[in-house]
């Protein structure tokens, strides 16, 4: 019975579907993506994904290990676990890169992130995070999903899921240039959850940003008609489809399909304001580093991040891909120091940039925002001058949305290799993340294949540390 | 990895454990179900259920709550706010419950708001030992041979509800020419129908309709969401499945020729082990191509634990056979025996030994992590071995060739490194200090291509490059001069380390080779262990042997080689086999098969013999020896005394001209499924298909025929209150057109549509080296062919797909789901695709100078809603063209038809 109320829902008939499974009451409207009341007071209203496709090195960014640099060229003093390039790995690799203490909290930050640094103190480093997977395929998917097997809705999907949005005329969740490798849409999916949860993809991975300014969303500009032309057709459209409706009264399909037009059409003239960004200032686009050709593109998706939030869009995740331009990343098997000199370059001034002007136009403070990749690396080489995968022990930053500054949470081992103290898997971190939302990850559910499925699976852990 | 794989095997079973608690019908008890049973089940069982019952208690059954525990009963019938349930987990005075932790406040007002409510448990359904379940039984035979309608009516009249009249005969011309095949009916068809008086009007429809090659297109892509049918692996990589196009195209042909569905069947499991249906031929290729139903899963490739991830392909195999034949979740029995039905690890184990024996990969252990996948000759078994030989030889040859040119690659390298110093600096003088390069090489009698290709290496560029930061940190002639001997002096160490340890190799592999023994493993030296000794002798550096002019650089004797080899390797090439190739399955090596503990593949229980699931094929089964097993397997499954199969099979045609099945969990027939909604109906179709040689044209035949599939969609309030859900078909369910449909009518619309049959595409294997923006599926407005055609990647399917609920073709989808969102709508006002389409339909009415605008516009709704405007619409129509605002007559005409388009009427079958 609810497979096929949920395959044939309307606005009216998910709402209710949606109230009978017990999820978050809307406090207004009808549509499901009504903003609805949280579990409990929230500390963000809203999510930026920072996603750093590749897996960037922690030993090489946030978290130093002077251990690697006295015993560099020495064996791992312990059994290896299994790396992805079995049969490449080389001894201990010491960081090509100084780290400095930054900041009043005086926490290191490599030279591979200057401008992040200077933003350290509204940073919480969690030092110890786990992932499932060696290899990217399932360790992409389970940071978006919970899942690296099966399909499962993306964290965003079921942000919005649980909170509806503020701006019913934008898309509530979108990912701007999303990979199409690693599990390609199945990481934006809303998978059982109603397609209305789904992702908006902005572009993907190889798109050229002026490519994006001109058409960000399919199907979003209408070139051929004027507004006046296009609001003339529509009313012929709605009024063929009411009477229809007449007609097939009993069919909620026909009147979801008249409110959807309506919708679409109010989301066309809303969303092209969105991302034109031909009125910010010189000065902004400075901030982000469009100036630049390397900054260009990451600085493009921080500024929509920021116009984006702006507009009370509930779920915001950029991406830095692998394509043409970028290489492979983060993904530094071999040439670690150029790989990795490069990347960074791409992202650091944007992701500051980013940061500075949350706080400067008030948004930090209830916006969460987090930033990684989907493992770290090894302590040891691949290949002489690379690292290998590790979703053994890794880092992953948040900040603002009520997230506590200026710390470090939790430790991997004086190897970098596994998390030892305060672990933080996977599932924790996205119990945390819609914790930070007001959500409860244990009573964000949803009904499907006979029963309730979450994010976290059955795992997940608060770490209530991590917020003031 | 084997920790973090148990965690996965854990991680299949709770939600399992989650699902034991919502077997129980939905209805009056919905709260209790949803609320109050998962909250018992998740808090409260681990001590009070099947497994222990501490304190005497049994929260798991109405009985055992009935009961209640050695503290009495837990409800208190007069003063609910009372009962003992509530106070323990009130955490008051006394025992509190659950011990490990308070509920949560919401929890705990669920159960407050079920007590107060009489705490109503509804009875179970009979217990899975006591009653045995409905499909597992034998079709019953004893069942009248009656219409249809006879058994619909009947529930009808017994439920009080009254059939809707006949819908009118051109709303069942459309009905009937989408169902069949997924387009609409032309004008022509129209007339013809309208005029055709006699009474067996619609029956020639229907014949029509079956006898048209696109009956197989719409039915075939059916069968092919059943099948999970995709052109690519998904999940990790995303591989290419070059040649699925064979199986889809099978699926197509065996609809059209009504092959006979047992056969059907027997062929996806095995038809590569029966004979081929014309004896002449030598291999079966129809049969070994069907078997691509099994080799076509979504696949991790790159799983670094290659044991689960063989195991992993084996589970899809049998999730995939065992719900698309036998509406079965046998692949619950992964880990534990299948909580709701009968069957055990030990029928699942019997399976897998099945598929675990049976080739589906190239090569499991790839290089170094991404395994590759199985591409079958068609050819005679016999001819395999010789295929498969010739393409060793060609690799073999290959092996030659390189180690000739890896010779001449080191002499090149050799004859020019003792200038490497020189060559830096005289290429600093041509990059930092504009020196003219053809001067500065001549004048020191250096190679003008050589040094180009210094100058472009060492020139700096944004990067860092840490092997250079040396070279360039000396800023004076004199620091680069003795920087440039630095390097050169580590180029050439580097250079003499490995020609040692290759040469000591050699000689050993040599003695060993003398020995009979295996050869030590070549030495490996890693790219990194000296980045700049890598770059400058390999590829594009500038010691490399260069690819253009490469053979001015061989010696005689080397080019002599050369010549021989590549003229071998193309003899080879030549002279191999070329067989067309197809992803399907062959026989593999046979496995004892034990069954894996908790799923895990490294913990290995009883060994199971290859047989049947005990619930269906009974106690008592030949043991199968040799072989894999398919074959066995297919005809199993394929007999007529499997009750599964063909029940399964015509729930599924009732599902595709009803829009629901009699079953309507058509991939889940079990307890958890839902009971049919007319048993006996079920058993005479099943019953009726297998008396028909296994004709599913005869049971569209038979369905399309009755009453039921004639009726209006028009619901009286009556109807609608009495059966909300239309289980009693007392109106025709309308639906919306699927996403083939849609597309392919609209392209119809104007003839545009290109009926070719079969055929692939897209080519390519593996992903081509494609980076993340390429790996896509092919643009549906980059052909006009049939969208069946359309070759899928499934991680990035076309958004049209996505928009319009193709579904994600990972798991068996046995029914589309319809939604109705913003995007879709955006689709409809916005995308090229309907805006050409209907500009095109406006071209080719305006086109047609014996229409006036009256007939246009007739005509234009003919086309797209295929029944005759009436006037209303008629003067809407015409003052909608008359006040368009400010365009010319083909722009508003373009408009008007895309209305209609994007209209219900047209989106939607009545």
């Amino acid at each position: 019975m609810l497979r096929r109320t949920a395959s044939g829902f309307g606005w009216m008939g998910l709402t209710s579907l949606l109230a009978e499974q017990g999820a978050l009451r809307a406090t207004g409207g009808e549509s499901p993506l009504a903003p609805k009341q949280p579990h409990f007071k929230p500390r963000a209203k809203r999510v930026i994904f920072l996603f750093m496709h590749g897996g960037p090195s922690h030993l090489d960014t946030f978290d130093p290990k002077p251990r690697l640099t006295k015993d560099h060229g020495k064996p791992l003093p312990f059994d290896r676990p299994l790396t992805f390039a079995e049969g490449q790995m080389g001894g201990l690799l010491r960081s090509p890169w100084e780290f400095k203490p930054r900041g009043q909290c005086g926490l290191p930050v490599s030279e591979l992130f200057p401008n992040v640094a200077q933003h350290i103190d509204k940073l919480c480093v969690i030092r110890s995070m786990v992932g499932d997977s060696v290899a990217h395929g399932g360790a992409v998917l389970q940071l978006n999903t919970g899942s690296n097997t099966f399909t499962r809705p993306s964290t965003g999907s079921w942000v919005i899921y649980g909170l509806g949005t503020e701006n019913q005329n934008l898309p509530a969740f979108l990912t701007l240039k999303p990979g199409l490798s690693h599990g390609g849409a199945k990481n934006w999916n809303s998978a059982f959850l109603p397609g209305v949860y789904q992702g908006t993809p902005v572009g993907h991975g190889g798109v050229s940003v002026d490519e994006l300014m001109k058409n960000p969303i399919e199907h979003l500009h209408n070139t051929r008609l004027t507004a006046e032309q296009q609001r003339y057709e529509l009313d012929m459209i709605q009024k063929m489809n009411r009477a229809s409706l007449e007609k097939h009264r009993d069919n909620p399909q026909l009147e979801a399909r008249i409110q959807a037009f309506e919708l679409a059409f109010r989301m066309q003239t809303e969303a092209p304001e969105a991302f034109d960004i031909s009125k910010e200032s010189a000065a902004t686009k400075k901030l982000y580093g469009m100036d630049e050709d390397v900054t260009r593109d990451f600085g493009w998706q921080c500024l929509m991040a920021r116009r984006l939030a702006q507009r009370g869009v509930r779920f915001i995740q950029i991406n830095h891909e692998y394509g043409p331009g970028n290489e492979v990343g983060w993904d530094a098997h071999t040439e670690l120091i150029r790989l990795h000199t490069r990347t960074a370059a791409m992202v650091d001034k944007p992701i500051a940039g980013l940061l500075a002007d949350l706080e400067s136009h008030g948004l930090l403070e209830d916006t969460l925002v987090v930033w990684g990749g989907e493992f770290g690396r090894t302590p040891v080489s691949q290949g002489g001058d690379g690292r290998d995968h590790n979703p053994y022990g890794y880092t992953m930053w948040m900040a603002g949305g009520g997230v506590r500054g200026g710390m470090a949470y939790g430790a991997t081992d004086e190897f970098g290799y596994y998390s030892e103290e305060n672990r933080m898997h996977i599932h924790d971190l996205h119990a945390n993340i819609l914790y930070a939302l007001g959500m409860d990850h244990e009573r964000l559910t949803y009904y499907h294949s006979g029963r309730n499925f979450r994010l976290t699976d059955v795992e997940g852990r608060i770490a209530p540390e991590l917020f003031s | 990895m084997v920790l973090s794989g148990n965690r996965e095997w854990a991680w299949r079973c709770l939600p399992i454990l989650a699902a034991a608690l919502v077997c129980a019908p939905l209805g009056a008890s919905d709260e209790f179900e949803k609320q109050v049973r998962p909250l018992l089940a998740a808090k409260c069982h681990i001590c009070h259920g099947e497994k222990q019952q501490m304190g005497g208690l049994n929260l798991s059954t109405r009985e055992g709550f009935l009961a209640g525990g050695g503290r009495g009963p837990l409800i208190n019938a007069e003063q609910p706010a009372e009962s003992l349930l509530l106070r323990v987990v009130h955490y008051g005075d006394g025992l509190k419950m659950p011990p490990m932790g308070k509920l949560q406040p919401a929890e705990i007002a669920a159960l407050e708001q079920w007590v107060a409510g009489g705490a109503e448990w509804p009875a179970e359904k009979a217990a899975r030992q006591d009653a045995p379940h409905w499909a597992f039984q034998p079709l019953r035979k004893d069942l009248p041979s009656s219409s249809i309608d006879h058994w619909l009516n009947e529930r009808m009249a017994a439920e009080g509800v009254v059939a809707a009249g006949p819908a009118d005969k051109l709303t069942l011309l459309r009905r009937a020419t989408f169902d069949l095949t997924g387009l609409p009916p032309t004008p022509d068809e129209i007339e013809a129908f309208e005029a055709d008086e006699r009474p067996d009007a619609f029956e020639r429809v229907i014949d029509r309709l079956l006898a048209s090659p696109a009956y197989g297109e719409r039915w075939g892509r059916h069968w092919l969401d059943v099948a999970r049918y995709a052109d690519s692996t998904g999940a990790d990589e995303d591989h290419r499945y070059p040649h699925a196009w064979r199986y889809r195209d099978y699926v197509i042909r065996a609809f059209n020729s009504d092959k006979p569905y047992d056969r059907f069947v027997r062929e996806q499991i095995a038809g590569d082990l029966l004979p081929p249906e014309d004896p002449a031929e030598g291999v079966n290729v129809e049969g070994i191509v069907a078997t691509g139903f099994l080799a076509l899963g979504p696949k991790l490739i790159a799983e670094i634990d290659k044991l689960k991830m063989f195991y992993d392909s084996v589970d899809e195999q049998i999730e995939v056979t065992s719900k698309a034949f036998l509406g079965l979740t046998l692949a619950c029995a992964r880990c534990h025996d299948h909580k709701f039905d009968p069957l055990s690890t030990k029928d699942y184990y019997a399976m897998a030994s099945i598929f675990a024996s049976t080739k589906n990969w190239g090569k499991v252990e790839g290089s170094p992590v991404v395994s590759t996948l199985y591409d079958r000759p068609l050819v005679p078994i016999a001819e395999e071995k010789a295929y498969e030989d010739a393409l060793a030889a060609i690799e073999a040859k290959k092996g030659e060739v390189n180690a000739v040119l890896g010779k001449a690659g080191k002499r090149y390298r050799d004859a020019r490194m003792e200038r490497l110093a020189e060559s830096m600096q005289a290429a600093y003088r041509i990059y930092e200090e504009g020196a003219d390069a053809a001067e500065t090489a001549a004048a020191l009698g250096l190679e003008p291509e050589v040094l180009d290709r210094w100058v472009s290496y060492l020139k700096p560029t944004w990067e860092r490059r840490p092997q250079l930061e040396a070279w360039y940190a000396a800023k004076t002639p004199e620091a680069r001069a003795s920087a440039a001997a630095e390097y050169q002096q580590r180029f050439l160490a580097t250079a003499a380390e490995r020609d040692e340890a290759n040469a000591k190799w050699e000689a050993e592999a040599a003695a060993a080779k003398e020995r009979g023994e295996e050869p030590p493993a070549k030495p490996k030296f890693f790219a990194g262990d000296d980045r700049f000794f890598s770059e400058v002798s390999g590829g594009k550096g500038p010691y490399a042997l260069p690819t253009e002019n490469r053979d001015e650089h061989l010696t005689a004797e080397a080019k002599q080689q050369l010549e021989t080899l590549q003229a071998e390797q193309k003899q080879l090439e030549e002279t191999a086999p070329k067989p067309p190739l197809a992803n399907a399955v062959n026989e593999g090596k046979p496995v004892e098969q034990h069954v894996f503990l908790r799923g895990d593949p490294r913990q290995e229980g009883d060994l199971v013999p290859k047989r049947f699931p005990v619930v269906l094929a009974g106690e008592r089964q030949t043991a199968i020896q040799d072989g894999s097993g398919r074959l066995e397997l297919a005809n199993w499954l394929a007999s007529p005394d499997n009750p599964m199969t063909a029940r399964v099979m015509v729930n599924r045609i009732w599902l595709g001209h009803f829009g629901e099945g009699i079953v309507r969990t058509p991939n889940n027939f079990g307890r958890i499924g839902e009971p049919p909604t007319h048993p006996e109906l079920l058993d005479a179709l099943a019953a009726e298909l297998i008396a028909s040689g296994w004709s599913v044209k005869s049971m569209h035949r038979r369905i399309m025929l009755s009453g039921a599939y004639r009726r209006s969609s028009v619901a009286t309030a009556e109807q609608v209150e009495k059966d909300p859900e239309n289980r009693l078909l007392a109106r025709f369910p309308s639906r919306r057109l699927t996403v083939e449909e849609m597309r392919d009518g609209l392209l119809s619309l104007d003839g545009s549509l290109d009926r070719t049959l079969f055929g692939a595409l897209s080519s390519g294997e593996g992903t081509d080296k494609e980076f993340s923006d390429a790996r896509k599926s092919l643009h549906p407005d980059d052909t006009k062919r049939r969208t069946i055609y359309v070759s899928l990647r499934r991680s990035n399917l076309p958004t049209l797909f996505s928009l319009f609920d193709f579904g994600d073709a990972v798991t068996s989808n046995p029914q589309r789901s319809s939604t109705n969102v913003a995007p879709q709508a955006l689709y409809m006002l916005n995308s090229d695709f309907i805006a050409e389409r209907a500009g095109a339909l406006a071209t080719m009415l305006l086109a047609d100078p014996s229409l006036d605008e009256n007939a246009r516009l007739r005509r234009a709704h003919l086309l797209v809603l295929n029944r005759p405007a009436d006037a209303a619409w008629l003067d809407l129509a015409s003052s909608y063209l008359a006040g368009y605002p400010d365009a010319p007559a083909e722009q508003a005409w373009t408009s008007l038809c895309r209305t209609l388009i994007a209209s219900n009427d047209f989106l939607y079958i009545q």
